[in-house]
């Protein structure tokens, strides 16, 4: 499966280190040590030997290494053989290959809202009060 | 033909033959149920356990802590599942509670909301050792 430059415009290379906030508009490969927070609305890949510390938001997000982290994604997290996630994990969608090592919460498919409050899938009625009779006996 | 299960107890390792429906471990001495399940319907325990596979389908609802070899979701579990091989979860299945199991399978659409622990050692078996045999003095004259 080839990940092509295309899909992750910007790469974080194997002898770098990074601690703190990082935005992308595009897709990014992580192939170093980042502790902090990720955003970014395209594709985000952890490949062998990256390692992400914190919190992730991103589409999709693949991981082949080791992440200690909360993830976040409106798509699909896919863990590869080599993977290893330590942490939050809440999604759409969910694949875990044969060999990959993942200990934390899984939200998978149920909707919540930003705060992490879960919304129910129907509307929910709303309640007209009921006056409170008059305990006064004239 | 006999084949080798693991006590969903102490998970404890025996050899049990292949058509046999139940067992007594011969490590904790506790029973052991070792059917395949298939839930069709509501169904509610406190605890569920086999070692052969449980498969709950589409209109299947289980509720209860799950010990299986292979546990296999088309309705909804909910409960702690403790799996010794893989839990699947298809398209319109649904889980909630825990999973602790060294496989797991989730088609899209499916939903899962609890604790994961994925992959990592196989339980270790909590054996009893047997005490040692006591040896016979001879009284002294």
């Amino acid at each position: 499966m080839g990940d092509s430059g295309a899909d992750y415009p910007t790469t974080i290379g194997a002898d770098a280190s990074f601690t703190g906030k990082l935005k992308f508009e595009k897709g990014a490969r992580l192939l170093g040590a980042v502790d902090g927070e990720i955003t970014t609305s395209g594709d985000l890949l952890v490949d062998k030997g990256g390692k992400l510390a914190g919190q992730a938001r991103a589409g999709n997000i693949r991981v082949n290494g080791e992440v200690t982290a909360k993830l976040e994604s409106a798509g699909k997290i896919q863990l590869g053989a080599s993977a290893r996630l330590e942490g939050d994990v809440q999604a759409a969608k969910l694949e875990v290959a044969e060999g990959a090592v993942l200990i934390g919460h899984c939200s998978i498919g149920v909707k919540s809202s930003g705060n992490g409050v879960k919304t129910a899938s129907a509307p929910v009625e709303q309640v007209t009060p009921r006056r409170e009779k008059s305990t006064v006996r004239k | 033909m006999r084949k080798k299960v693991y006590c969903t107890h102490c998970h404890g390792e025996m050899s049990v033959a292949h058509s046999a429906l139940s067992s007594v471990c011969p490590h904790c001495n506790k029973r052991l149920v070792l059917e395949n399940f298939k839930i069709k319907t509501y169904h509610a325990v406190r605890e569920f356990a086999t070692t052969g596979d449980v498969v709950v389908e589409p209109r299947g609802r289980l509720v209860a802590n799950v010990r299986a070899a292979n546990l296999i979701v088309d309705g909804e579990v909910r409960g702690a599942i403790v799996a010794r091989e893989r839990v699947s979860i298809h398209k319109h299945g649904t889980v909630k509670g825990d999973i602790d199991a060294p496989l797991l399978a989730i088609e899209a659409g499916a939903m899962l909301d609890g604790f994961l622990r994925i992959g990592g050692a196989a339980p270790v078996a909590i054996v009893r050792k047997k005490p040692a045999a006591r040896k016979r003095v001879a009284a002294k004259k």
